[in-house]
């Protein structure tokens, strides 16, 4: 039979390895795909196995790519996957990629230390510009006051009544978060008991906090003051509350002058900035053009060494022992890559010698993309002992067969069918998108499985007459409405008799349930007594032959002890409890009908629950 | 009849009403608001590194062996973005980091009146980072030198304004006073300038007041989590008391400016702080402790000779266990605070070992509290 009827025949091997071939033969035997390696040091620690320098050099690696990558999201560039498979570069090579990569660590983290701190200068810069535009508001006022004295003004009326003339206030200028100003403003009242007096304004753009890169709202404020006491623990509360000060100078034309020094180190300052971001950007661009192969070889590498802590060290012959499971069909390819791996790095040929076990071997069925699906369904359920019949082959046409039965909808079957077919036919392209979504890599998973659903529920849903739960009549129905006018129009309901010609032509619908169903108040009823018998003989049939197949089991495995004492009591109550229900469904269906005898009429038809039970 | 409808007025169904009832609230109805994080909490418990581990962990010959053992455990990755000659540090921030962020989750999702007992829990640690900030303004470190080490679990908005603040008057009236802790300052308010000596009183004046605090709202929730609690709590108490005493031999303190640091909501209210406020030096400190059965058993092994455990660890243990205890009951608050504490003797018994390791002096590697 086929090998997906049972599990493959597995054999314990033992391999010696050259140490200097060791590497290579393990990347071959990688790529092949076919060979389960056993543990040989398992109570060897993780950190006292032989290559754990090369597992932590891999880790590094990985911590330095990770962080290209975040890099690399962050700024948006797409990562090119070209879906190419490199191969596990050679230890010395090894060496080459740390290179590399520290080289591209250390010349982004200096690209990025750079630009922040021109983002910094940035900041400065444009809060200032926003000071000197907001206090020009401020101090407007309070020169107000000054040259028309009547006139009252803020600073005229913080300042006690009798003072000798304009008494020159302290200020400090500054830029805060939004978010802080009220604990601000009441840590000022309360630290300088009221001799305060703050003004602020909040800026209408967001600006770019330097360390997060996020967009932060920020308010300008002034605070008036007198005396160098309160300044000292004015300017201790700023910095507790992270508010950056500026220096503001009083009389406008210095104002004027620093605003416009400010808005041409502003532009000076957005050129070198702009171009400090290209050269950042380019850096990513090229490095996001290598970086999923950068990924994959290293991951290689990291599995090479895993896989070789696994194996004993043979001291005598300066080699490795492995042991491991092989398909016995694949001996000859194992032999072959075991041959180019020695070849590649030059030394003796490894040995491969097969050893005899008690052990149970591993349960290997050898799947395309097609069967896989089916067979992780399977083995959800519990991995079939070795060498078992495998129940994936007929899962392929049962599971979506007893799944139609319950879904039985033409309408919805077709768009399942459609969603399945859709996902086959675009496999490549969808295949290697690799998002993390999960719900669609289940869906994308089980492809086939849903194309399949959706043709047999189309199937099914034919037979029960169901198209988006309304019925089709396409042979015209055999039951006739034979009543006149008149009967009709007196009769809210009225009853087809089967018996009578008139009303039912003596032949059933040709293809699936009669449309008329559709019409009839007692559908639901029909229906379910239908559909229920049709599941119950379906599942029945299904449990017999799953009890069937373990007659090849039993011969296979030579137990004929199991034959007589397991499988010949279960048929034996499965048959006499539900092969007997089964039977009296049928009896039912065929020997109770209208037209003929009272006996077999459908009044004095009996309840196959009561006749089963018997209560 | 009457009587009947006297006892159906009195059933209450709301949980809040059960409170307010009994102050204690049925267990089956405990689940509503807190059996999300219950069962979370417990989940984490489970993560805690077990006897094997911490043999693993010794075995270490450098900290790249820890940092891959420790992968193995509930940490995970933690360290995996971490340049690769680790220090100590670096790793105490990462541990904590990862327990602050458990709390955090747990806080956010906490609601009344877990939230406030949640809440209680961190005024521990803003009293603590309150300390240091004032003790670094003292000698004149700059502010942004200092935030990174306070606990991440203790700041408040106004924090970083600590430093305008010279006298023990206008720290509070500046800016304790919207925090919680103003409740706790009440007797500590004076004139006197910011000292050293000025500091650790009122540290120990702010966490006497807080733990009585925390010690009668636990009594007040009742039930399960006041019967664990209070345990839990009347042990630091009398834990503080013996070491502010022990401390203060051959200090300015005098005995009684002790007595009004000694919280009283431990075992030792009202006789044995009586007994402590006397004593001179340790032995009496011992004899008073030869009254009460669990503290005469910490005292009796401890020594600072060689081989012998000092009474700090022992006091340790005595914590670790009572913590370790409250997991056998179900259906009180009790367990997340004792998570949190089990969890920082965790990262101090790693960070030991890690300094051991680094340092190459495994001679005392084995003398981490053993907690599960």
């Amino acid at each position: 039979m086929g090998s997906l009827f049972r599990s493959e025949e597995m054999a314990l091997c033992q391999l010696f390895l050259q140490s200097e071939s060791a590497y290579t033969c393990v990347s071959e035997l990688g790529e092949l795909g076919l060979v389960q390696f056993r543990d040989l040091n398992p109570d060897v620690n993780a950190f006292q196995r032989k290559f754990v320098n090369e597992v932590r050099r891999c880790d590094e690696m990985e911590r330095k790519l990770r962080y290209l990558e975040r890099e690399i999201r962050k700024d948006g560039i797409p990562v090119l996957d070209t879906g190419e498979n490199p191969e596990a570069p050679m230890p010395r090579e090894m060496i080459d990629l740390e290179v590399k990569f520290e080289k591209l660590e250390n010349e982004l983290k200096e690209v990025n230390s750079n630009a922040e701190a021109l983002k910094r200068n940035y900041l400065e810069l444009t809060e200032l510009k926003h000071i000197l535009k907001k206090t020009q508001v401020f101090f407007d006022e309070r020169e107000g006051s000054l040259e028309s004295g009547g006139q009252t003004s803020l600073t005229q009326n913080l300042l006690p009544e009798d003072s000798k003339g304009p008494i020159q206030l302290g200020f400090v200028a500054g830029v805060i978060l939004r978010e802080r100003i009220p604990a601000f403003e009441r840590m000022l009242w309360r630290a300088c008991r009221g001799n305060v007096f703050l003004r602020q304004a909040e800026m209408d753009d967001p600006l770019e906090d330097p360390a997060t890169g996020e967009q932060v709202y920020k308010s300008v404020f002034i605070i008036f003051f007198q005396g160098d006491q309160l300044k000292m623990r004015v300017k201790k509360i700023c910095e507790g509350f992270r508010a950056t000060m500026y220096p503001c100078p009083e009389a406008p034309a210095d104002r004027r002058e620093m605003a416009m020094g400010v808005k041409t180190r502003l532009d000076d300052l957005n050129t070198v900035l702009s171009q400090t971001q290209d050269h950042r950007h380019r850096v990513l661009v090229s490095a996001a053009r290598n970086i999923r192969a950068w990924m994959m070889k290293v991951w290689k590498i990291k599995s090479i060494y895993h896989t070789l802590n696994m194996f004993n060290l043979d001291v005598i012959q300066n080699g490795l022992i492995a042991e491991c499971w092989i398909p016995v069909a694949n001996w000859e390819d194992v032999q072959l890559a075991l041959r180019r791996g020695t070849e590649k790095s030059g030394s003796l040929p490894a040995i491969l010698n097969r050893l005899s076990t008690l052990e149970a071997p591993p349960t290997f069925h050898r799947t395309n993309k097609f069967t896989k699906a089916f067979q992780n369904l399977i083995d959800s359920y519990g991995v079939a002992t070795y060498r078992e019949i495998n129940p994936a082959p007929f899962t392929i046409i049962t599971f979506p067969f007893l799944f139609a039965i319950m879904f039985g909808d033409v309408g919805h079957g077709i768009i399942m069918a459609l969603f399945g077919g859709w996902m086959v036919w675009r496999e490549k392209p969808l295949s290697a998108k690799k998002t993390d979504n999960e719900i669609w890599n289940i869906f994308f998973g089980g492809r086939y499985i849903i194309l399949l659903m959706g043709l047999f529920s189309m199937y099914t849903g034919l037979i029960y007459n169901d198209v988006f739960s309304k019925s089709i009549n396409l042979f015209g129905s055999s039951w006739h409405g034979a009543y006149n006018d008149s009967t009709i129009q007196q009769n809210k309901e009225l009853t087809l008799d089967p018996a009578d010609v008139k009303q039912y032509d003596q032949y059933p619908y040709p293809f699936g349930l009669d449309p008329m169903w559709q019409l009839s108040n007692n559908k639901i009823n029909f229906y379910n007594s239908y559909k229920m018998k049709i599941s119950i003989i379906f599942g029945i049939v299904h449990m017999l032959f799953g009890v069937i197949l373990s007659v090849w089991n039993h011969k296979f495995f030579n137990k004929a002890m199991n034959i007589y004492c397991e499988f010949i009591p279960q048929i034996i109550f499965l048959t006499c409890l539900f092969v007997y229900l089964v039977l009296l469904v049928f009896h039912k269906w065929v020997w109770y009908g209208a037209g003929g005898d009272v006996s077999t009429s459908p009044s004095c038809a009996p309840s196959i629950l009561i006749t089963f039970i018997n209560m | 009849m009457t009587q009947l409808i006297n006892i159906v007025s009195h059933i209450k169904t709301s949980p809040e009403s059960c409170y307010a009832t009994s102050g204690r609230m049925l267990d089956s109805l405990f689940n509503i608001d807190n059996g999300y994080l219950e069962g979370l909490v417990r989940g984490f418990k489970n993560g805690i590194l077990k006897e094997t581990d911490y043999l693993n962990l010794v075995q270490c010959e450098t900290l790249d062996d820890l940092k891959l053992h420790l992968q193995s455990t509930d940490y995970g990755h933690f360290l995996a973005n971490e340049a690769s000659p680790i220090q100590v540090s670096v790793i105490d921030d990462k541990l904590r980091d990862k327990l602050v962020a458990e709390f955090q989750h747990m806080r956010n999702h906490a609601v009344e009146p877990l939230a406030t007992f949640l809440d209680y829990i961190t005024y521990g640690y803003m009293i603590d980072n309150i300390v240091l900030l004032i003790t670094g303004a003292l000698h004149q470190r700059p502010i942004s030198e200092l935030m990174p080490k306070c606990h991440p679990l203790g700041t408040f908005e106004q924090i970083e304004a600590i430093n305008v603040a010279s006298t023990s008057s206008e720290l509070y009236n500046a800016v304790l006073v919207d925090t919680p802790l103003a409740d706790f300052f009440g007797e500590c308010v004076s004139e006197q300038d910011l000292d050293e000596l000025n500091i650790e009183i009122i540290r120990n004046t702010l966490y006497k007041a807080y733990l009585e605090s925390f010690y009668s709202y636990c009594k007040s929730l009742g039930g399960i989590t006041a019967e664990v609690m209070c345990e839990i709590l009347a042990f630091e108490a009398d834990r503080r008391a013996f070491i502010i005493t022990l401390n203060s031999f051959g200090t300015e303190l005098t005995n009684e400016d002790r007595k009004k640091l000694y919280p009283q909501c431990g075992k030792l209210y009202p006789d044995g702080l009586a007994a402590l406020a006397r004593a001179d030096d340790a032995e009496n400190v011992k004899q008073v402790a030869e009254f009460y059965t669990e503290y005469r058993a910490l005292f009796e092994g401890a020594g600072s000779n060689p081989g012998e455990k000092t009474l700090e660890d022992k006091f340790f243990e005595h914590e670790v266990k009572l913590n370790v205890n409250s997991f056998l009951h179900q259906f009180h608050f009790g367990v997340f605070y004792a998570y949190l504490k089990l969890k920082e003797q965790e990262c101090r018994n790693i960070v030991w070992i890690a300094e051991c390791i680094a340092q190459k002096h495994r001679a005392k590697i084995d003398n981490y509290i053993h907690i599960l």
